[in-house]
């Protein structure tokens, strides 16, 4: 039974400092505006899972998590008896908040900027926090989203996102994240788009392999050597600043995108490549580790084939499963293994949806790695704490333990089964309303059928 | 037990009897066609979700002949000298139909060049060579609907088929299957206006869809009467001489509009927006055919009580929404709504990758709207069969009907579920196993699991 804070109810004002842990891991039992989830079955993901656990948030954190933990005695309780409580699921690739309707409707995309060249693109500044897509990405258990700009070289800086809040500043949990790059692969744009399944429409033009083999080298170490140069213009760049700053010189000519770029040319902000196939993950890794940036490739196609050098040099990768297979030769589940690949050869990686409106079914990704030689417990983490831990936000969300943000959610049964529901969920210790778009029509029509022809 | 669902001795028996569709697309089945004179194949120990009237039945015998099902349920005997695939702890469902593809289509499904297309056929063009043929398999689907594409009002007729893995074109054909055609509305026939090159081709707007649509059947029901006029002065004339008239010319395009109206064609008409679901329907009825199935139909749920009352069908995503404007209103609890208002419902793929997970979209039906498990099986399997007019064949595993089936190592909907082995009129086209064992030792890393 519940007793008050279900899902729709928003609780006021929590924007308070983080509660004192009281003795005993207990919250103190002074703050009113604890809340207790106990009796559910707790996945902790970090550590043991407990059969019948107790989560208690105060202050937007998770103050005590245990079988033996006490409930504070004004404590709002939420009784999960018979369902599952789970840290909330992170999609580490997505363009949530900057599109809400990705064809035929230009003036709400946001993703790419004119140019190829936009490292000073900010995903941050740029977020639309009354989407219609964060409430429904939420309502299905995600709590935060990586939302990165993309098309040409450099497409720009993503935000990690909290899917509540009102302002983009709200939603901002961290921004920018890394520095956002198309590995180039050489390939003109029909043959990309044939690589990528649109089949009919971009017919090849008549060429020999070779031919088209060379042109593709050739294009393609024209754009590293760009990219390779942009890197060095930016470390000089970062160099004269630093110098201005301290005084021995004037300041450069202000120059956004090279400003934008400094830290991820230094090797400090991560530098996500997208990259698919087998030569071109090996050329990302090799260009990346030449010049000391900080590799996490996005896409991963065909991961599986390089795990070698992955592990060697411990890229983070973060892959996409709903995809047919890059070659025609490939075995038929290419994708589907991907992932299990990975955990297998030990390489940290995440399961992404790489999207905005299907982010919602980021769990049943999970679960295809799953069905197809991910272990359980591995699918999970590639959807909760390994994107925290890639995304550099390890220490404060994706998984349930003392002292973490208070992102949690509760199901009533296994999350990457699509019978479950998700009843509740909480983000930084706000309990969220599950309504969205699609609930509120569903509401309006459900029931009455004010359509067709008779009144 | 580990391993695939076709085991030791049963395993090598089938190999040769039938030849066991390889990995990836590499080599392909040969004279997989004629089950007839084989020996009888057995599954045994199964959970057979049948979608027909015997529902499930636990720990159930399938007996398959020539092709058919033989013999259905709990204590059927085994024919002596039967091939047996023992599939103790795995789930039978039907084969997957999916109402909505384009796969196996060579270059293009769209004769985009005109809005009235009625004349050009997909079964022209069945490029049996696609490997998405092979990878559906593998996902359980063992027929679907190819259409041609959405960009004319009134496009180019379907061909149903079967995946038989490794047939000519022709013998991929459903045969017996009843035609049918693809319509369009909406911003895809409007959007083909917007041509990169050369003159914008009409319509422009949805009042020049409904236009398009109720000048082409108007002209459909003159040549419908200037060939009934013929076949009456034909009649009158006995067959010959000076009075023998001369016959109307023939127009492939017309003819085929004329057997839309005469009900021989079914009507397969790609909508979202509720109110040219409405448009349809009411030309539809004024020039007299009925839509078999409204395609996409992302905002059926708006009016779902006018489908049923006209009778149409609703193959829908079960969560496709906002990748463009007419999908705004898109809800995932589309399919529940309509069917709760007397709709047939399938649910489609209309993506070569999303197809081989259909098992998975029907499971979100459940989830969103709370669809029973029967009924959401029934959106995958028995609902599109009907839709298509080929339920009497497949759709459900029923005594009689084709042995066309899949088996899951666990429950479809359950987020373990994969397929292991899928057989289409009683041959085995896709196994895991076998698929496994041809493949290159450097190859993906495997899910050797079995069963759990």
């Amino acid at each position: 039974m519940k007793r008050g804070g279900c899902g729709a109810v928003v609780m006021a004002g929590l924007a308070v400092a983080v509660v004192p842990h009281a003795v005993d891991g207990a919250a103190s039992s002074s703050d009113p505006r604890a809340i207790a989830i106990t009796g559910g079955r707790v996945v902790t993901v970090s550590g043991p899972t407990l059969a019948k656990g107790t989560v208690v948030i105060a202050g937007g954190k998770i103050v005590a998590i245990g079988e033996t933990v006490a409930v504070p005695r004004d404590a709002t309780v939420i009784d999960a008896t018979g369902r599952t409580v789970y840290p909330g699921l992170i999609d580490a690739m997505t363009t949530i908040g900057i599109t809400e309707i990705a064809g035929g409707a230009a003036g709400t995309v946001d993703v790419a900027e004119v140019g190829d060249m936009n490292p000073h693109a900010k995903a941050a500044v740029a977020l639309n926090p009354h989407s219609d897509l964060i409430p429904v990405a939420r309502a299905a258990g995600l709590t935060a989203a990586l939302s990165a700009p993309r098309g040409g070289l450099v497409s720009g800086q993503s935000a990690l996102v909290r899917l509540a809040g009102h302002t983009p500043a709200a939603l901002t949990v961290k921004g920018p994240v890394a520095l956002h790059v198309t590995y180039p692969t050489g390939r003109p744009p029909a043959d990309e788009a044939r690589m990528a399944g649109a089949g009919a429409g971009a017919d090849l033009e008549p060429k020999t392999f070779a031919e088209r083999q060379r042109e593709k080298k050739k294009n393609q170490d024209k754009e590293l050597r760009r990219l390779a140069h942009l890197l060095e213009e930016a470390k000089a760049y970062g160099a004269a600043l630093d110098a201005a700053r301290a005084g021995k010189m004037p300041p450069p000519r202000v120059d956004l995108p090279m400003e934008a770029m400094v830290p991820a040319a230094r090797g400090r902000m991560p530098v996500v490549m997208a990259a698919d196939d087998d030569d071109d993950i090996r050329g990302a890794i090799k260009f990346a580790v030449e010049r000391g940036l900080k590799l996490i490739i996005s896409g991963g196609a065909e991961a599986w084939r390089c795990t070698d050098v992955l592990k060697k040099h411990d890229i983070p990768v973060l892959l996409t499963v709903d995809r047919l297979p890059r070659k025609e030769s490939d075995p038929y589940d290419a994708q589907f293994t991907n992932p299990g690949a990975l955990q297998a050869a030990g390489v940290r990686f995440a399961i992404v949806s790489d999207q905005s409106t299907k982010a919602r079914n980021l769990p049943f990704e999970a679960a295809m790695a799953r069905a197809y030689g991910l272990p359980a417990d591995a699918a999970l983490r590639a959807i909760t704490l390994s994107p925290a831990e890639i995304l550099g936000v390890g220490d404060r969300m994706g998984s349930l333990a003392e002292g973490k943000d208070a992102n949690i959610i509760i199901a009533t049964g296994d999350i990457m089964d699509h019978r479950t529901d998700v009843t509740h969920v909480f983000i930084d210790g706000q309990p969220q309303s599950m309504e969205t778009r699609h609930t509120r029509l569903w509401k309006q029509f459900k029931d009455t059928d004010p359509g067709g022809r008779s009144p | 037990m580990t391993g695939g669902a076709v085991t030791g001795r049963a395993a090598r028996l089938l190999a040769t009897a039938i030849g066991i569709a390889a990995a990836s697309g590499a080599s392909r089945p040969t004279g997989a066609r004629a089950a007839a004179g084989k020996p009888a194949l057995a599954i045994v120990g199964a959970t057979v979700l049948t979608a027909g009237p015997q529902g499930t039945v636990a720990g159930g015998t399938i007996v398959i002949r020539d092709g058919k099902v033989a013999a259905l349920g709990k204590g059927v005997a085994v024919p002596p000298g039967a091939v047996v695939i023992n599939a103790a702890g795995r789930t039978v469902m039907p084969g997957i139909i999916d109402c909505h593809s384009h796969t196996a289509v060579e270059s293009g499904i769209n004769e985009g060049s005109d809005s009235v297309t009625a004349e050009v056929r997909i079964a022209d063009v069945i490029d049996h060579r696609d490997v998405d043929i092979y990878r559906q398999l593998a996902g359980g689907v063992t027929t679907i609907n190819v259409l041609h594409g959405s960009a004319n009002v009134i496009g180019g007729q379907n061909a149903v088929i079967k995946l038989r893995w490794g047939s000519s074109p022709r013998d991929l054909v459903f045969q017996g299957a009843p035609r049918g055609i693809k319509m369009a509305l909406g911003e895809n026939p409007k959007r083909a206006n917007a041509r990169a090159t050369g003159a914008p081709r009409y319509p422009g707007t949805r009042m020049g869809v409904e236009a398009t649509l109720r000048g082409a059947f108007q002209e459909a029901q003159q040549y419908r009467r200037e060939w009934q006029d013929y076949e009456k002065k034909l009649a009158a004339a006995g067959g010959g001489g000076k009075d023998k008239p001369v016959a109307p010319r023939r127009d492939l395009r017309l003819e085929t509009l004329r057997d839309v109206l005469d009900g021989k064609v079914l009507v397969h008409a790609h909508a979202y927006r509720a109110d040219e679901i409405l448009m349809l329907i009411q030309v539809a009825e004024e020039v007299g055919f009925k839509v078999r199935t409204f395609q996409h139909v992302l905002e059926g749920y708006k009016v779902a009580s006018e489908i049923a009352r006209h009778g149409a069908g609703a193959s829908t995503f079960s969560d496709w929404w906002a990748y463009k404007i007419e999908a705004q209103d898109a809800i995932p609890y589309n399919a529940a709504v309509m069917a709760a208002r007397g709709v047939l419902v399938s649910l489609n793929s209309d993506s070569d990758e999303l197809a081989r997970r259909l098992y998975w979209e029907a499971a979100k039906v459940i989830r969103y709207g709370g669809v029973s498990e029967a009924d959401a099986l029934k959106m995958i399997t028995l609902n599109p069969a009907r839709q298509l007019g080929i339920d009497k064949r497949v759709g459900s595993l029923e005594v009689g009907k084709d042995a066309d089936l899949v088996i899951f190592n666990a429950h479809p909907f359950s987020p373990d579920a994969r397929v292991e082995t899928t057989l289409i009129d009683g041959i085995v086209y896709f196994d895991r196993a076998a698929d496994l064992a041809k493949r290159m030792p450097a190859g993906a890393p495997v899910a050797t699991g079995g069963m759990r």
